[in-house]
């Protein structure tokens, strides 16, 4: 098991609004180094859930650990925050803006600039430094925006929806961004409704759905617990061994392929053994992974 | 405190380097000398040359002191008055009625008399030809003096514009003069004598020092400095309200959240704005000052002595307005999500100040009044009402500085209290927020 300390812990923390609740009973643990994934629908609870922990707003009950102590206004300085909205002020100068946010995380004078110049060179927006924020595209902005959130070095970093109104080459720049900051052992938290960018990026994940958490752990372990022994195919010939109920459960067409679901305990290599000795030729053979947006479709059901 | 700092820069800094500062600060005076001062030149203004009168003397005495005294002006020379300045145009709100007046009569007092006769004619035959005149542009009225005038008759004045107020008080007064004058010289009383006796008096006010002080630029300072306070706390309250409505409207509170707590984040963005007040205040200050050292020197204006304290007490109550005001204007911002939103929720407090400025016309009269008393106790009236006591009759020490201390006490709770609400109120969006759910934020952050 991974040895290190979490840096974020929530402890059972819930959340209403009126009659409406938008999250209840959520506990989950985020280690450093890792990239953790906070998916769901829009509407789920995954914003109040992060309004909590950068502690704009307290729950109801249960308690936020970060880096092994309570939350308080002074440990929000060790917290990096891109919210879902973005906001700049509009006719303030790029430098000046990031100048700013960097105050109100503490970070001033030289060290500031410093940083404030480095970040704008990695993100290729060094030109735009004295420019006013209105002048620049949205995906410019965006990156700005980023900044805001990295520039005093947060142990923790918070991407609400990073990827939104980007071109592909920014998404690339962005993505190595965050994987790099992973490497230096940051914590990052990524929220995100888009399960396929969520499924490139993030080590662990957490899925919740209308307030509730329906799934937390590790990609890789879930993926494997969700997989549905099922393999893709597409060959040429005979297929009367694919009639075996011994071995296989169900068949369908999908695109060019013919998934073929396996009887639970069924091993895909015998199926390909089989199939090679029957003499087809096969173009495909590929297990079928469940997709994140498969298992939450799947976990949903389950508890609806 | 670091963050404070941060943010009051900010708002400093950014409003500051704007044209629109630059531009106000400049505009400002001008604007405000020009709403005072154009329209009662305008008003005073007789453009197209002297009067022409004619007059109808059917007393057949009255024409000639009719004439005299519409030709030289109401007021004779007179030995004891120091013959006045050439009439400057009134300056700001402190300008005395008096002086508006002046410069009403300075530009039209010139008058063409011409006497017309009634001969063989009727008076109404007479009248029917002057009318045409009139319609002719060939005179601008005329007046008839009936006969029984001395006795209790009423002269008659037709005037081809009925608005022009200051032509019928100058024809009103010269006839009222002519007829006294006659009538005591018809009771016997010499020229010379009726002469002497009606020389006006010169009414001599003097303050608390003994000096001479005017009553009319009195009322007139205490009445400006009330609109003054009035109109900037409105225009910085407003400015506060654009502030947080854009940090609402762009988002960016939530990051603003994320990093400090909501009452210094307040207390920076008003006290930046107060910062810019100041700053333009500042500037108008030293302008005035710069202006009335060169009046002093040689130029014949002469604006009402003002002491400094006034212009301290002025910034600090200016400041306890400001800040009550703003902060009810912040809270009202978090609530809504446009500008006309905004305008409409602040209204009641709006009123308020409404209600102190027009309290002051009462407390003028009777500043020390128990009214005047408790008014600049209370601290949404204090800003204006203590303000123009101090003006009109320095209330003791004691009770300018309580008023202080209630005011900036009411400023810190209201803002304490008020960046609860904000801090709710800013992270809802695309709707109006209602007043059951403002309490419930109170009680829940």
């Amino acid at each position: 098991m991974d040895e290190s300390k979490p840096t974020l812990v929530l402890n059972h923390i819930s959340k209403t609004f009126g009659d409406f609740t938008a999250v209840s009973d959520l506990s989950l643990q985020v280690k450093p180094g890792r990239v953790f994934g906070l998916i769901g629908p829009n509407g789920a609870g995954k914003t109040t859930t992060i309004r909590m922990i950068v502690n704009i707003m307290v729950p109801d009950t249960g308690s936020i650990e970060l880096l092994g102590q309570r939350m308080t206004n002074a440990l929000q300085d060790r917290i990096g925050y891109l919210p879902e909205e973005r906001g700049l002020y509009k006719k303030m100068k790029v430098g000046e803006q990031l100048r700013f946010f960097a105050e109100l995380k503490d970070v001033t004078g030289k060290e500031a600039d410093a940083r404030i110049d480095k970040w704008l060179a990695k993100l290729q927006l060094s030109d735009w430094k004295e420019k006013r924020t209105k002048e620049l595209s949205k995906g410019m902005q965006q990156k700005v925006q980023f900044i805001t959130s990295v520039i005093h070095d947060p142990d923790l970093l918070i991407l609400d929806e990073p990827f939104s109104g980007l071109d592909p080459v920014n998404v690339d720049i962005m993505k190595d961004t965050i994987l790099e900051l992973r490497n230096t052992n940051k914590t990052i938290i990524l929220s995100t409704h888009q399960m396929e960018i969520a499924e490139k990026l993030c080590d662990d994940v957490c899925m919740i759905n209308r307030s509730h958490k329906v799934l937390d752990g590790k990609l890789r372990e879930i993926r494997r617990s969700f997989s549905r022994n099922a393999v893709a195919l597409q060959f040429e010939g005979e297929d009367g061994l694919l009639n075996d109920p011994e071995l296989v459960a169900s068949m369908r067409r999908v695109g060019e392929d013919l998934e073929v679901l396996l009887v639970p305990g069924g091993n895909p290599q015998t199926l390909l053994k089989r199939l090679v000795e029957s003499g087809v030729v096969i173009s495909k053979f590929e297990l079928v992974e469940p997709t994140l947006h498969d298992i939450f479709i799947e976990k949903v059901r389950e508890v609806a | 405190m670091k963050k404070l700092f941060a943010v009051v820069k900010r708002e400093y800094v950014q409003r500051v380097r704007t044209k629109f500062f630059v531009i106000a600060t400049i505009l400002g005076p001008v604007l405000m000398g020009a709403f005072t001062v154009v329209p009662a030149l305008m008003f005073g203004m007789k453009s197209g040359g002297p009067t022409r009168v004619v007059i109808i003397d059917q007393t057949g005495k009255l024409y000639s002191r009719v004439a005299r005294e519409l030709q030289t002006g109401r007021e004779r020379p007179s030995k004891r008055e120091t013959p006045r300045p050439p009439l400057q145009p009134a300056v700001g709100p402190g300008a005395s009625r008096e002086q508006i007046k002046q410069a009403g009569r300075m530009t039209e007092a010139s008058f063409v008399i011409e006497e017309a006769h009634l001969g063989d004619r009727s008076l109404e035959e007479v009248k029917k030809d002057l009318e045409s005149r009139i319609q002719r542009h060939d005179i601008d009225g005329y007046v008839i003096l009936p006969p029984d005038l001395l006795k209790d008759g009423r002269p008659e004045f037709r005037a081809r514009n009925a608005a022009d107020v200051f032509t019928r008080e100058n024809v009103e007064n010269a006839i009222g003069k002519a007829v006294r004058s006659q009538r005591l010289v018809d009771a016997g009383i010499k020229e010379e004598a009726v002469q002497q006796a009606s020389e006006p008096v010169d009414l001599k006010s003097v303050g608390e020092t003994g000096q001479e002080s005017k009553g009319e630029a009195g009322f007139f300072l205490a009445l400006g400095m009330g609109i003054w306070i009035y109109m900037s706390v409105l225009l910085y309250g407003q400015v506060v309200l654009g502030a947080v409505i854009e940090e609402k409207e762009t988002r960016i509170a939530e990051i603003l959240f994320s990093s400090m707590r909501s009452f210094p984040l307040m207390m920076g963005k008003l006290i930046g704005v107060s910062l810019v007040a100041l700053t333009q205040m500042g500037i108008w200050g030293a302008a005035f000052l710069a202006f009335s050292a060169w009046a002093a020197g040689g130029s014949s204006i002469n604006l009402p002595h003002v002491a400094p304290i006034v212009f301290v007490y002025l910034g600090m109550f200016f400041l306890m307005g400001y800040f009550i005001y703003s902060t009810v204007y912040a809270v009202v911002g978090s609530m809504v999500t446009t500008t006309q939103e905004g305008g409409q929720l602040a209204m009641p407090v709006v009123l308020m100040l409404v209600a102190g400025f027009f309290l002051s016309f009462n407390i003028i009269r009777n500043p020390n009044s128990t009214l005047a008393f408790w008014a600049s106790m209370f601290p949404f009236f204090a800003p204006i009402t203590m303000l123009v006591r101090i003006v009109t009759e320095t209330p003791p020490l004691w009770q300018i500085l309580l008023s202080l201390v209630i005011g900036f006490a009411t400023a810190i709770g209201l803002i304490w209290l008020a960046s609860r609400i904000y801090r709710v109120g800013m992270l809802m969006t695309g709707k109006k927020a209602t007043i059951p759910e403002v309490m419930r934020w109170i009680r829940q952050s």
